[in-house]
């Protein structure tokens, strides 16, 4: 790790270089797609994880990845380490974390801003003069975006930045590797160190009625493990750092827990392995012991050994049920399931087939097998059920970084720092949350949300209304919505922007989808002629509309 | 004054049935969100410098900073800056984005949080991790065998519950 980043600052020249060779090498039949003008973006990808920070240039080909937190360590009481500088610490044993987020989301400034300090500092990766492309979790608060927003433009002065959730850029990822349209309906299941998310893409665009979030991640089970080798042999509460590795080397997800726990309580049995605890003197990383290696046995002697049985497989469990530890949430598969059913019923079919597993928790060996054989026994027999494991499940998020910049116009969802400045942190944030999002209600619901928003009941009749509908009316045929309208529109606009745009690209590639297109154009006009009827009336809309302030009872005049 | 003989004679007995209470449901549930939250939880043991007071040399961060000479000296925050700026707990910030997304009709946090499972639960023994068919009468944990019982009771039975 350390090499690498002393290795980083390399003239630009010599990276474009090396990156005009590997273009040369791919030739074939990728060359057309890859014209001059669209390589010329070269961007800073940071996948900004809760345990890791997956950071790297558009054009590496894998991210280095650093730990976003602050570590002490009992040994070296006159130090902090931030991020990666946990390499030169010499002995990790009993090392105190200092984490930025609260259940994923950033909350602790005076540790993330050093991290970031670290990594965006000269000697790691620098933003000068790049724009940068950065992951927030969904629905990330706005309080959090306003100061990522203050932090990046103003303080580190980036010329331009975007933002969007790692299921975007994973689900970018996959229908460019797979040489699918960008319209492939698919599930996307992002299992990270604070949470597991289940998000379903409808036409490119995240579905958002059907996610789900279960509060099970990585963090939960390194604690869960922590507390039962506490219990049962060591007292190691303190080990978080040697733990979680221990989780990393031993954990594994079987198919059938009682067949497996029959196995496992039987006398010789291949699950009892034996982990060598590392003693920062001459074991650095544990491992699992070989019996058959009589060499380092003299080296073990004095070691502290580890003996797990079926807590390899019972603490990876967890994520598929959730109430072995007493939680009475639903577990990753079903999860999926109900998200999937969820959905509209038209795509369902289409979405078991592409069921992606990202993030950490999705490296346990069998992890893959086992989602399928629920979602299998879940789901209808006549669907076909397909789940796609990426070879690193880690950074695959990142990875989708490069397939962003591949997207046709992608320079213009980029917002700069003049944009920042005249329009302000509402309207960009805007932006960003409304990319690749599918907001639309499920049909059934329509009338049971109109009871509840009756305050927009009072607004009818009004003569703001005769107005707003001119243009309202074609986008969405609910009236009372009168608050969400404009940020709807917005929100179409960019949308339609991006689908004519894929649009463009896939009629390029394949014949086929040009009814498809057709059909997409259709809708375009009507937007775009609803728009400008829209913004026609909006400038009376918006005066009346503040005048009219009492009829809003929260002084929402800002979601202008 | 009968009462007041028997806990001056000290009746082990008396003393053995006082110590088997049972747990009702609340503390049971009281447990179990602790449980919880030790889960969630970043650290386990005390901050090691917490008794440290730094100096100014010691961290390495801020030679780092010095090298960004690019930037206007003046936007140059502290850390405390944004801290202070933005200081919302986890709490905070999901009741604004809940009357937020309640106003816009937007999907927010809570509505995307998992239902619950509709299948039930399984039954590992707390002690050992296997199968484990019955429950502690004080506190209703799972144990699979007399051994691991009497282990439980030993540890953790009502360990969690004060």
């Amino acid at each position: 790790m350390n090499e690498s980043f002393n290795a980083e600052p390399k003239t630009y020249s010599r990276l474009f270089d090396r990156s005009k060779m590997k273009r040369r090498r791919s030739s074939g039949v990728n060359t057309d797609r890859k014209s001059p003008k669209r390589e010329s973006i070269t961007a800073l990808i940071v996948d900004n994880g809760a345990y890791n920070i997956k950071v790297g240039l558009s054009r590496d080909e894998s991210p280095s990845i650093i730990p976003n937190c602050i570590m002490k360590a009992k040994s070296e009481r006159k130090r902090l380490f931030i991020g990666n500088q946990i390499n030169e610490c010499r002995d990790c044993s009993g090392l105190y974390f200092l984490l930025p987020c609260e259940r994923g989301y950033i909350t602790k400034w005076d540790v993330q801003k050093p991290v970031w300090d670290h990594i965006f500092s000269r000697n790691v990766y620098p933003v000068d003069e790049k724009p940068v492309i950065m992951t927030q979790p969904l629905f990330n608060f706005m309080s959090i975006q306003d100061c990522i927003d203050e932090i990046f433009f103003e303080e580190y002065e980036v010329p331009s930045m975007f933002r969007l959730n790692p299921t975007d850029l994973a689900r970018l990822k996959y229908t460019e590797d797979q040489k699918l349209p960008e319209t492939t309906p698919c599930i996307i299941v992002d299992s990270g160190f604070s949470f597991t998310h289940i998000v379903p893409y409808i036409k490119g665009n995240k579905y958002l009625r059907g996610i789900r979030r279960l509060n099970v991640g990585g963090k939960l089970l390194t604690n869960h493990l922590k507390d039962l080798i506490s219990y049962r042999q060591y007292n190691v509460m303190d080990e978080t750092y040697v733990i979680n590795q221990v989780k990393e080397d031993t954990c594994y997800v079987v198919e059938n827990v009682i067949e497996e726990l029959k196995l496992a309580s039987k006398k010789d049995n291949s699950i009892v392995k034996n982990y060598v605890l590392p003693d920062f003197n001459n074991i650095r990383r544990g491992y699992i012991q070989d019996p058959s290696d009589t060499n380092q046995k003299e080296k073990e002697e004095n070691c502290q050994i580890l003996r797990l049985n079926n807590e390899r497989f019972v603490v990876p469990e967890i994520l598929f049920h959730p109430s072995d530890i007493g939680m009475k949430s639903m577990g990753i598969a079903e999860a999926v399931v109900e998200s999937i059913l969820s959905c509209p019923k038209d795509f369902r079919k289409d979405m078991s087939k592409h069921v992606i597993l990202v993030g950490g928790n999705c490296k346990f060996p069998g992890f893959k097998e086992r989602m399928y054989a629920e979602l299998r026994s879940h789901l209808p027999y006549e669907w076909e059920v397909n789940v796609f494991l990426p070879k690193d499940s880690i950074t695959y998020c990142w990875e989708g970084g490069a397939s962003l910049l591949k997207v046709p116009n992608f320079k213009t969802f980029l917002v700069t720092k003049s944009e920042y400045e005249e329009l302000g942190s509402t309207i960009i944030q805007q932006r960003f949350n409304t990319w690749m999002t599918d907001n639309s209600e499920p049909e059934n619901q329509q009338e049971k949300t109109e009871e509840t928003f009756c305050y927009l009941d009072k607004i009818k009749g009004k003569s703001i209304f005769g107005k707003q509908e001119l243009g309202g009316n074609d986008l969405k045929p609910d009236d009372s919505n009168i608050a969400t309208d404009s940020e709807k529109s917005n929100a179409m606009g960019l949308d339609v922007k991006a689908e004519s745009s894929e649009g463009a690209d896939q009629a390029q590639e394949t014949a086929q989808s040009s009814e498809n297109d057709k059909v997409k154009r259709s809708v375009q006009k009507n937007n775009e002629s609803s728009e400008s009827s829209f913004d026609e009336s909006s400038d009376s809309f918006h005066n009346e509309l503040i005048n009219s302030v009492e009829l809003f009872p929260f002084g929402t005049d800002s979601y202008l | 004054m009968t009462i007041s003989k028997s806990t001056l004679r000290g009746s082990n007995r008396i003393k053995e049935i006082d110590k088997r209470r049972i747990v009702d449901e609340t503390s049971r549930k009281r447990r179990q969100r602790k449980m919880m939250e030790l889960l969630e939880s970043d650290n386990y043991h005390e901050d090691p410098h917490a008794d440290l007071v730094m100096s100014k040399k010691v961290p390495k961060f801020d030679d780092n900073l010095e090298q960004r000479s690019t930037r206007t000296k003046k936007k140059d925050r502290g850390t405390d800056y944004y801290q202070f700026k933005y200081r919302k707990n986890f709490q905070q910030l999901v009741d604004e984005d809940r009357v937020e997304a309640d106003l816009n009709k937007r999907v927010s946090y809570m509505d995307i949080q998992c239902q619950d499972s509709s299948i039930p639960s399984r039954r590992f023994c707390a002690v050992c991790g296997f199968v484990g068919q019955y429950s502690c009468l004080s506190c209703g944990t799972r144990y699979c065998c007399i051994r691991c019982m009497d282990t439980h009771i030993d540890t953790r039975c009502l360990k969690w519950t004060a």
